[in-house]
């Protein structure tokens, strides 16, 4: 096929990447620089850097930040550690690993608000969690969950679990049974075996969910807004504050484009790392 | 044999296609708006229900023309009709009363011309930026379980309810209102907003930030939300299915009235439509059906609402009058500062 031919046969695809992605994201990389005129909700194009410095001078915004991408991060972590044993579980092909599978993906089928309203009755004060503790004696007065991080990250991590497990699973699923009963022959330990054989070779599958995991903590916005109840500001949260209440959308722009460098720095360095870690391969 | 038909079939022909002519024509006459659109921003849910049944149905009917409702909240709207301010596609929309007189400052929505009948059927003073759709108060939802009486603004600060009131999410109409009433309360008005958010603070820790109303209700009627200011109208609907939950219209300061307001876009598209929209959207049939069924107050002076309505609806002029009116310009151009200083001075712990 002449090379004139496959970019015109290309053509729509471009027009409609263009137009409806790479433009309107242009649009937004712009308005950031914007102005909004005093006593008016006027956009005007006259450059500013004002709103990224309000950004990263503001003690608010700054501590937000933090707090959104540690958040992401106990939230990939937490995934991890709940993530691995079910992962295992539905690649070992025991008994109920259909059942667990399918209840793995309930999340991603259900959508976030339904999830996350749900959460808000198993969480509340006299909620169903709350209740339980105290029938069982463990606590007396209620844990307050809802409003605090704590409750933030357990709706984040409730959310996000199946993006850690289904590549986890599909990683765990190829790794012949053979290597771990050979090394348990040789003498290795159980701990052993988990240290120097599985953990490195379900690496790629660990790196891919977290990367999941990680991006969509970070964007997060209804888990944070509904459980946070306003007292866990998050760089969605706040966006949406700016973008929809405050309509001052040249800082609502600067906002998204800080959290579109955040995202593209985090995949840049977990792609180094990856590199690092396929690179140095299986130890032997 | 064929000639001699040949002058009836030509006759026949031309006289049905006269006649076909002369009929549509005649329903263009009808029916002037035929195949034309009217784009209407509206939310979504009840009022989008209501405006089906009484304006939306009729005005097709009557002009030919189909009306395109699109839904959202106003954030949508004004975003659209501020990026579209120099080629406007919607006609209509609906905003609140602290965006309207903004966007005619702005020039993107007509001002309300006062020659026009339903500009003169409302009552005087309430045509800000655009032209008032409907009056609602900001009282207080309260629990029965924890407040014993239809609580005033003042008992919000009763240390027996500390950590126990609830917030509506800023900016909005319920946060600012109630800045508005902590200045009241300290003898000033919102003009002073150091000594509203000091007050306010002193209702800290607020016991959340509510984005639904079943969130809120359901917490409420458990006793773990004491109260929570809220603006009359469909919270009252809502109320219905709560019985422990009881609502306050305050008389020490009165209420704040909160208005929804219907603009007509700059050079829109369809100007004649959107009048005629507006018309029966602010006409009785349809403000009746706002305070029957959603106990939204009518603007329109001619409208008048069995006894039993009436006493959840702001529809009187001794009601209105009863209600505290906000400096709504000011508090617009504040907007950015105070949702700066609402998340650190409120709701940071």
């Amino acid at each position: 096929m002449s090379q004139a031919r496959t970019v015109f046969l290309l053509l729509p695809a471009f027009l409609l990447v263009g137009g409806v992605f790479l433009l309107p994201f242009l649009l937004l990389l712009v308005t950031g620089f914007w102005t909004q005129r005093p006593d008016s909700w006027i956009v005007e194009p006259t450059f500013t850097f004002e709103n990224y410095a309000r950004l990263f001078t503001d003690p608010y915004f700054v501590t937000a930040f933090a707090r959104t991408i540690w958040l992401s991060v106990l939230a990939t972590l937490a995934c991890l550690l709940l993530g691995f044993p079910v992962a295992r579980w539905i690649a070992s092909g025991r008994p109920g690993k259909s059942l667990m599978a399918l209840l793995m993906l309930m999340p991603l089928v259900a959508g976030a608000l339904l999830q996350t309203l749900g959460l808000v009755n198993l969480l509340s004060l006299l909620g169903v969690v709350n209740g339980a503790l105290k029938s069982v004696g463990l606590i007396d007065s209620s844990i307050r969950f809802l409003g605090t991080q704590l409750g933030v990250l357990i709706g984040l991590v409730q959310a996000f679990l199946p993006l850690m497990v289904l590549p986890l699973a599909t990683v765990l699923a190829k790794l012949p049974v053979a290597v771990e009963e050979a090394a348990m022959s040789l003498g290795a330990s159980r701990f052993s075996v988990w240290r120097r054989i599985i953990l490195p070779l379900s690496m790629p599958g660990i790196i891919a969910g977290s990367v999941l995991v990680f991006c969509a903590s970070l964007t997060s916005f209804v888990t944070p807004q509904v459980l946070g109840q306003g007292r866990v500001p998050t760089f969605a949260t706040i966006a949406y504050q700016q973008a929809a209440l405050v309509l001052d959308w040249p800082f609502a722009s600067a906002l998204a484009v800080a959290l579109l460098v955040i995202l593209g720095a985090a995949l840049g360095l977990v792609s180094l790392l990856k590199h690092k870690v396929l690179a140095r391969g299986v130890p032997a | 044999m064929r000639t001699p038909l040949k002058f009836p079939m030509y006759a026949a022909i031309a006289g049905a296609a006269a006649l076909a002519g002369l009929t549509s024509s005649s329903i263009a006459q009808d029916k002037p708006f035929e195949g034309q659109t009217l784009v209407v921003g509206v939310w979504g849910g009840d009022i989008e229900r209501l405006l089906r049944e009484n304006v939306v149905g009729p005005l097709e009917e009557e002009t030919g023309a189909n009306v395109e409702l699109l839904l959202g909240g106003t954030g949508d709207r004004v975003a659209k009709i501020y990026a579209e301010r120099n080629n406007p596609t919607m006609d209509v929309a609906f905003l609140n009363i602290y965006e309207a007189p903004q966007a005619l400052r702005d020039g993107v929505v007509e001002a309300p011309d006062p020659e026009l009948p339903m500009y003169q059927a409302i009552w005087d003073g309430m045509n800000n930026g655009c032209y008032a759709m409907s009056l609602v108060g900001l009282g207080i939802a309260y629990s029965k379980a924890l407040v014993d009486s239809p609580p005033e603004w003042a008992d919000m600060w009763n240390p027996e309810y500390k950590g126990k009131i609830a917030l509506a999410q800023y900016p909005g109409s319920e946060g600012d209102g109630l800045l508005g009433i902590a200045a009241r309360l300290e003898g000033t008005d919102e003009t002073n907003a150091d000594v509203a958010f000091s007050k306010l603070a002193e209702l800290k820790p607020i016991a959340m930030t509510y984005t639904n109303l079943d969130e809120i209700f359901t917490l409420m009627e458990a006793g773990e939300v004491a109260m929570a200011p809220m603006i009359s109208g469909y919270v009252l609907a809502g109320l219905k299915e709560y019985p422990g939950i009881g609502f306050s219209f305050p008389t020490d300061p009165g209420p704040v009235l909160i208005r929804d307001m219907l603009c007509l876009v700059k050079d829109s598209p369809q100007p004649e439509l959107a009048k005629m929209f507006a018309e029966k959207a602010l006409g009785i049939q349809n403000q009746t059906a706002y305070a029957q069924e959603l106990f939204f107050g009518p603007t329109n002076k001619n409208v008048a609402l069995p006894e039993a309505v009436s006493a959840d609806v702001v529809d009187k002029p001794e009601d209105v009058d009863a209600l505290v009116a906000l400096d709504w310009p000011f508090v617009i151009s504040q907007r950015s500062e105070w949702t700066d200083r609402w998340n650190q001075e409120i709701l940071a712990d």
